[in-house]
């Protein structure tokens, strides 16, 4: 057994990337009004200088770094741990975040003869609670932990979704509530046998003791089964394309972007991290095989949707299939793991940021036409030709083409199928490249023609320049160079064996 | 002269990319856009240099880009990059017929995947561009509203996505077969002959560079686009864009170790498809058709070139069949422009027959022409069997097929498709002429004048014509009994089919309604819970 883990150099950083958003939340509640968005906006900057500290420090040191809480180590107290991985996931939402933040300034602005406004206060807050949510998600080391950040990542999400009170958001918001409160309770029943078994939940530990006994089993299958639960993985995915779609532009980038990721990346931490140990076989298979129908049947309902926040939501459902490609492709001890695991928490991010980007461009054209409907475009990308190269380099990342973070995803795991003679996950990552090419021209091919367009209202400019930028980053993650995949490589297990031929 | 060179290497691709840049800045657009013919400029330099003192290398590891210019890269950038900067002066000289902003960006786009792919290196950069010279040229066309274009359009975009999954699919393998870890071309394709993936692959990549070179069966889109696309772009497309597929098939065959079964199959391809073209072009009454019909022909005699030289392990076949293209590159081009020039004139001047005649049958190898020097530069690589019998006949059959074309000439009518720019009509001999003329200023790079000029090759040179003349002639006495048959072909079987495939969607839909319902819902998350289980316990 190893030594107990104590705090490293720079284990501060990881409780203060939680504190910094919960003291947010806490401080909006006591100021009230117009604070609330100013505190949101405020402590954007020192989130990603802390982010970015804590990935400075990763990247410094080569390994994860570590805080006990109260300076007791597990099994008796609580570790953070913030690896490569997780520092790349907490500059991501420390980016995204704010984009979406500042694009929701028009649209959450308390009215200017109220005091304060029930709907502007919920979305500065709730904001800020995804933020602290996501934080724990991505450096907490113990399963419990991650319960809770769970459940107020749910709880922060949902009211996102029906912020605007409309009757079609409750409907949506109380079915994503239901699912993710299944998806939860399977998930701590997981926990709950675990803890029986090992008597511990901290993720390092619990790896060193894993043995393959039935309660094992039993977690396992049922902390999986709630996580795609809230990861919205096909076929429990009925929940997020009305809930993505009716909720407010920069709630659904958010939603969509960052919110699902937490708990894939939470399938990611038990599968990589505490399981794989278990001599289970066939479990990547089937994640795989659920991933490729949902690559498939997402990106086919994308085709036949009139509506194009619909239309992004269901390719939310086909990119997050691609994710689960990882199981397949990225565990056990084989020198081709690097390209699936490279390639999986590329895609992560690739379709963080053009998944952002698109929700909020689709926002704007919402605002400027008044509608969203896909058939009526016509001539609309010569009104708005900023929203519509947002939307273009979105799509362009979504379906793999050159130069996006979208192709490097793509390329990766293909060449780790390829390499590992696992023919069919490639003929699924092809195959769900062609039909997003389908559904993205479906939204820019009558665009794009010369026909007459009225705008309700000219585009905002500040919009459509955060949207723009984001969609940029998820083309300049193409040209992410080895470095980057050299920092998601610390702190995974099995590497050491792994990385060589 | 090696710094020199990588300069200018890297100032051909820089240049044009930089007019791209510029179009984001409101105030330069429409500057760059109406310049941006100068910008292959730098290329042209660059092949030149490298026709005197090249190859030449260049890295730029930040941009993930490495190019090579070579002797086949250099003959094809170099005729490449005329054409270009000729049809495009023609194309945006003129303020009042120069092609709308939207299309113009799309012709710069494409301009820089075309002169990119035949440099590019490296797996990666060479998808760049060839995604480049493929996707963005929908916008030089598509965007006429008439539903002839739109299908055209829709039809040219999913051969262009098809052929990018082949080749991607095709690239991965490639690219996991070197040990190394190396992406470079030369490097992937030495390690394909021990491959495991060999022949996969070498299948993936003739089907990807099929779809772009219009082999057969992936030849359908080829005649619906260019019958849908104004002149100066048909021009560029038809001359420059088709020949990414010819320079990938030459970079990624593994030429030089003799592999019979995969050359033999290539060649089969190849001559199926030169026949194939001109048997379906001779039906065509639309001269841009025919035209279109006449390019499929000659990407199946290069196909099969190329399929019968890596049957040898022939290591001198890049340069060879780059001096074939690069002869269709300026051929095609220029009577592209012919159409324009004879839809604009209902007078014509009297030297412009024949110059398209000449120009015509330079594709069947007329003696005295760039095509003449074309086909005895290529002969070798057929050989003196059956194969060369193949390539002559396929030879008859573009003279047959390029008299046709002539043949359709003086009834053009001035209509929006063949609508040319006025410098474009008044400049298109010029162009005829260079065509003609330029192949000799390359030859001495690959072939030498004796062999060119032998009695023999003359005699060679002949006959096929004369037997094209011929049927030609039968053609004109049977043409009422002939099948019309629609351009794009097999092209209708492929959109019945998708179609059919669309109208299943529904089933999704219903898939989709049924697991909303929560009792479906429910079973499926526990049906998730057993399987993985099963799954977990199975092998503990």
């Amino acid at each position: 057994m190893t030594p107990a883990e104590t705090t490293t150099a720079g284990g501060a950083l990881l409780v203060l990337a939680i504190l910094l958003p919960a003291a947010g939340i806490l401080a909006s509640f006591a100021l009230g009004g117009r604070n609330a968005e100013k505190i949101a906006l405020g402590s954007a900057p020192l989130a990603l200088l802390i982010a970015l500290a804590i990935l400075a420090e990763v990247w410094r040191s080569g390994r994860p770094i570590v805080y006990a809480i109260a300076g007791l180590s597990p099994p008796l107290g609580i570790a953070l741990r913030a690896d490569g991985i997780s520092a790349a996931m907490l500059v991501t939402t420390a980016l995204i975040i704010p984009a979406a933040g500042l694009y929701a300034r028009a649209g959450f602005a308390t009215p200017p003869e109220k005091r304060e406004s029930r709907k502007a206060l919920t979305f500065w807050i709730m904001l800020q609670a995804i933020s602290a949510a996501l934080a724990i998600v991505f450096v907490s080391g113990d399963l419990f932990n991650l319960y809770v950040a769970l459940e107020l990542l749910t709880f922060a999400a949902v009211p996102l979704a029906c912020v605007e009170g409309r009757a079609e958001t409750y409907a949506a918001a109380l079915r994503y509530l239901l699912f993710a409160l299944f998806g939860s309770i399977f998930y701590l029943l997981g926990c709950a046998l675990l803890y029986g078994a090992f008597g511990t939940l901290d993720i390092a530990l619990l790896a060193e003791r894993m043995r393959p006994l039935p309660a094992v089993t039993a977690a396992a299958a049922l902390m999986t089964a709630g996580l795609l639960a809230k990861t919205a993985l096909f076929p429990l995915h009925i929940w997020l394309p009305p809930a993505h779609a009716n909720a407010p532009a920069p709630a659904s980038a958010v939603l969509s972007g960052l919110v699902v990721k937490g708990s894939f990346f939470l399938t990611v931490r038990l599968w990589f991290y505490v399981l794989p140990a278990l001599p289970a076989a066939g479990f990547d298979a089937i994640l795989g095989a659920l991933g490729s129908a949902a690559v498939v049947f997402g990106s086919v309902l994308a085709l036949r949707q009139a509506r194009l926040k619909l239309l992004i939501a269901y390719s939310t459902i086909a990119q997050i299939g691609y994710l689960f490609l990882i199981f397949p492709l990225a565990s056990g001890l084989h020198p081709w793991t690097v390209d699936g695991w490279n390639g999986g928490m590329m895609q992560v991010l690739a379709h963080a940021f053009a998944k952002a980007a698109m929700f909020l461009a689709a926002g704007l054209l919402y605002e400027s036409l008044g509608h969203d409907k896909i058939a009526k475009f016509s001539g609309a990308a010569r009104a708005m030709p900023m929203t519509f190269l947002t939307l273009g380099l979105g799509g362009l990342s979504l379906m793999g083409l050159p130069p996006s973070g979208g192709f490097a995803a793509k390329w990766l795991l293909l060449r780790a199928s390829v390499a590992s003679g696992q023919w069919f996950w490639a003929l699924v990552l092809l195959a769900g490249g062609l039909l997003a090419a389908g559904y993205v021209y479906r939204i820019l091919a009558p665009a794009l023609s010369s026909h007459p367009v009225v705008l309700k209202a000219p585009p905002r400019r500040a919009g459509e320049a955060i949207a723009l930028t984001l969609a940029l980053v998820a083309v300049a993650l193409g040209f992410a160079p080895e470095s980057f995949f050299q920092l998601i490589a610390i702190g995974r297990p099995g590497l050491a064996t792994a990385g060589l031929p | 002269m090696t710094a020199l060179g990588s300069f200018l290497l890297a100032a051909s691709l820089a240049v044009p990319a930089a007019f791209f840049a510029a179009c984001f800045f409101p105030r330069r657009r429409d500057a760059a856009l109406a310049w941006q013919w100068v910008a292959p400029v730098p290329a042209l330099l660059a092949a030149l240099a490298a026709l005197a003192a090249g190859p030449f290398d260049l890295e730029a590891p930040a941009l993930k880009l490495s190019l090579r210019l070579d002797l086949p890269a250099a003959l094809l950038l170099l005729v490449s990059a005329l054409l270009w900067i000729a049809a495009g002066a023609g194309a945006f000289v003129d303020r009042a017929e120069r092609p709308e902003r939207r299309a113009a960006v799309s012709w710069l786009l494409t301009m820089i995947g075309s002169l990119g792919v035949f440099v590019a290196d490296d797996l990666v950069s060479f998808y760049l561009f060839y995604a480049l010279v493929s996707i963005p040229a929908y916008g030089m066309f598509a965007f006429d509203p008439s539903p002839e274009t739109q299908r055209a359009g829709r039809i040219y975009l999913a051969f262009a996505l098809l052929g990018e999954a082949f080749l991607l699919f095709a690239f991965a393998m490639l690219a996991v077969g070197e040990p190394h870890g190396s992406l470079r071309i030369p490097d992937v394709v030495a390690a394909l002959r021990g491959s495991p993936w060999r022949d996969a692959a070498l299948a993936l990549l003739v089907a990807g560079f099929g779809a772009k070179m219009g082999l057969v069966p992936l030849n359908g889109w080829m005649p619906l686009s260019y019958v849908a696309t104004p002149v100066p772009a048909a021009a560029v497309l038809g001359g420059a864009g088709v020949k990414a597929g010819v320079i990938g098939l030459i970079r990624f065959l593994p030429l030089g170790i003799p592999l019979a079964g995969s050359g033999e199959a290539l060649a089969f391809i190849g001559f199926a498809t030169a026949f194939y073209g001109v048997v379906v072009g001779v039906t065509q009454q639309n001269a841009k058709a025919v035209l279109a019909y006449s390019s499929v022909s000659q990407m199946g005699v290069i196909a099969a070139a190329l399929g019968m030289a890596l049957a040898a392990g022939d290591p001198d076949a890049p340069a060879l069949v780059a001096f074939y293209a690069a002869n269709h590159v300026l051929v095609k081009g220029a009577l592209f422009l012919a159409i324009g020039a004879f839809a604009a004139r209902s007078a014509r001047p009297a030297a412009w027959t024949p110059l398209a005649v000449a120009l015509a049958l330079s594709l069947a190898g007329l003696p005295f022409t760039g095509g003449a020097l074309a086909k005895a530069v290529t002969k070798p690589l057929f050989g003196y069997g059956f194969a060369a019998v193949l390539a002559s006949a396929s030879s008859a059959g573009s003279a047959m097929l390029m008299l046709h074309f002539v043949s359709r000439l003086p009834s053009l009518r001035r209509s929006d498709a063949t609508a040319s720019p006025e410098p474009l009509v008044r400049f298109w001999p010029a162009a005829a002429a260079g065509a003609l003329v330029v192949p000799y200023v390359l030859l001495p790079f690959v072939g030498s004048f004796e062999d060119a000029f032998a009695l023999s090759k003359l005699w060679d040179g002949l006959w096929p014509i004369a037997v094209g003349a011929l049927l030609v002639v039968w053609l004109a006495r049977a043409a009422h009994r002939l099948p019309r048959i629609p351009a794009g072909d097999t092209i209708v079987f492929g959109e019945k089919a998708f179609n059919r495939t669309m109208s299943s969607g529904s089933l999704f839909d219903r898939i989709d309604a049924a697991f909303g319902r929560w009792p479906a819902a429910g079973l499926a998350l526990l049906a998730i819970v057993l399987a993985l289980a099963y799954a977990t316990a199975g092998a503990g």
